[in-house]
């Protein structure tokens, strides 16, 4: 498999306006990445999956991501899962995330004990970030246990966007639409480099390693075939 | 009854125009033109089907974006709802460049100011729709 951009966590809060559990998630969200794990997570945004964020699907692909919701309906969840793959965790507001999170104010303004819901909410989501990533956090100094310098990297930031996260998205033509394909200069390299030409001796081979990240019709394969080698080629040529 | 326009607010989590978008979605709803206007959160449309149209329920929506990928006015549109205007806030904050806005988690003095400058726009679109004014 292609060895794929440095591995982080996205974070997908469903953000709901209409209750105050959703802007409980909003900013849970926020807190973590912007201060808590700045460098280890990027944000994914949620309509961005439906309105045609390729960029977006495409690191919920490659990446674990978690999903914090605000209520039982799980918007932010069930669309990530619907769109891009099932979140590696899934945090659900008002379904037992917090013993305490009825006195939270309005979704325009939380109380104080809505922000301390927010704290909570975020230490939770920062403990999975951990484990996906298997970090060891040292909570005293408030920065990774194996990086000294960490703390100071993780001052507040905008917030981080998937569309950034490097994983590449190459659109082809194929059956005469547009097909957008993930990490095909990531897969078209790792072939360069074990010598493999760009001709029909290596065309299974390459859709093997296509499909593995990207969705391709049985209908249409051997198109996607055809496309993909003709970019192999164009690729190879460009290497030289 | 009549029925009450849509207003749906993008929320980006990236940028400062997502915040404001979902404030200027609760002036709106909740301070300039309560009984006109619901909120529906973008969230729910994104997963389609039922639960998308029960919330869109026929009506009319205003979608407001932080950016052009237009994500609010796409999603409603998906969802079979009538998008009757969709204004992005770059658009509003080329108007008025002295609002520039900050923050993402809470907006800025200028954020909260250009949120309520679109506010407004949103009423005056109410006004126009309904054929009546709004008073806050």
């Amino acid at each position: 498999m292609p060895e794929l951009p440095k591995r982080k966590v996205g974070i997908i809060a469903c953000s709901g306006e209409e209750i105050p559990e959703g802007t409980v998630a909003r900013l849970a969200a926020l807190k973590v990445l912007q201060s808590m794990r700045a460098k280890e997570t990027v944000t994914l945004c949620l309509p961005l999956f439906l309105a045609g964020g390729e960029g977006d699907r495409a690191f919920a692909r490659f990446h674990p991501t978690i999903a914090v919701d605000g209520c039982e309906k799980q918007c932010a969840a069930r669309g990530t899962e619907m769109y891009s793959g099932k979140p590696a965790a899934s945090i659900v507001i008002n379904h037992g995330a917090c013993a305490n999170s009825s006195p939270l104010g309005t979704a325009r303004r939380l109380t104080q004990a809505g922000m301390q819901v927010v704290s909570d909410v975020a230490d939770q989501i920062a403990r999975h970030v951990d484990e996906l990533l298997d970090l060891k956090w040292d909570r005293r100094a408030g920065a990774r246990a194996d990086s000294p310098t960490a703390q100071a990297e993780s001052e507040a930031r905008q917030a981080p966007c998937s569309c950034g996260s490097g994983v590449p998205v190459t659109t082809l033509h194929v059956a005469g639409r547009k097909a957008a394909l993930v990490a095909l200069p990531l897969i078209f390299a790792q072939f360069r480099e074990a010598g493999k030409l760009p001709d029909d001796s290596t065309k299974a081979e390459l859709m093997q390693a296509v499909k593995i990240y990207n969705p391709v019709p049985d209908a249409d394969e051997e198109a996607y075939a055809q496309a993909v080698l003709q970019e192999y080629s164009v690729f190879c040529q460009r290497s030289h | 009854m009549r029925q009450k326009i849509i207003i749906v607010p993008c929320s980006g989590i990236g940028k400062s125009y997502g915040t404001v978008t979902r404030e200027a979605a609760y002036v709106v709803t909740e301070d300039l033109c309560p009984e006109r206007t619901r909120l529906v959160p973008l969230a729910l449309l994104v997963l389609g089907g039922d639960e998308a149209c029960s919330a869109l329920g026929g009506a009319k929506a205003i979608a407001l974006d932080g950016c052009k990928l237009s994500c609010a006015a796409k999603v409603v549109a998906e969802s079979g709802g009538a998008v009757a205007h969709a204004i992005q806030v770059p658009e509003v904050f080329r108007r008025h460049r002295d609002l520039k806005p900050s923050g993402i988690a809470a907006l800025d003095e200028n954020g909260l100011r250009l949120a309520r400058v679109l506010a407004q726009e949103v009423k005056e679109l109410v006004d126009s729709m309904t054929g009546e004014v709004c008073h806050a």
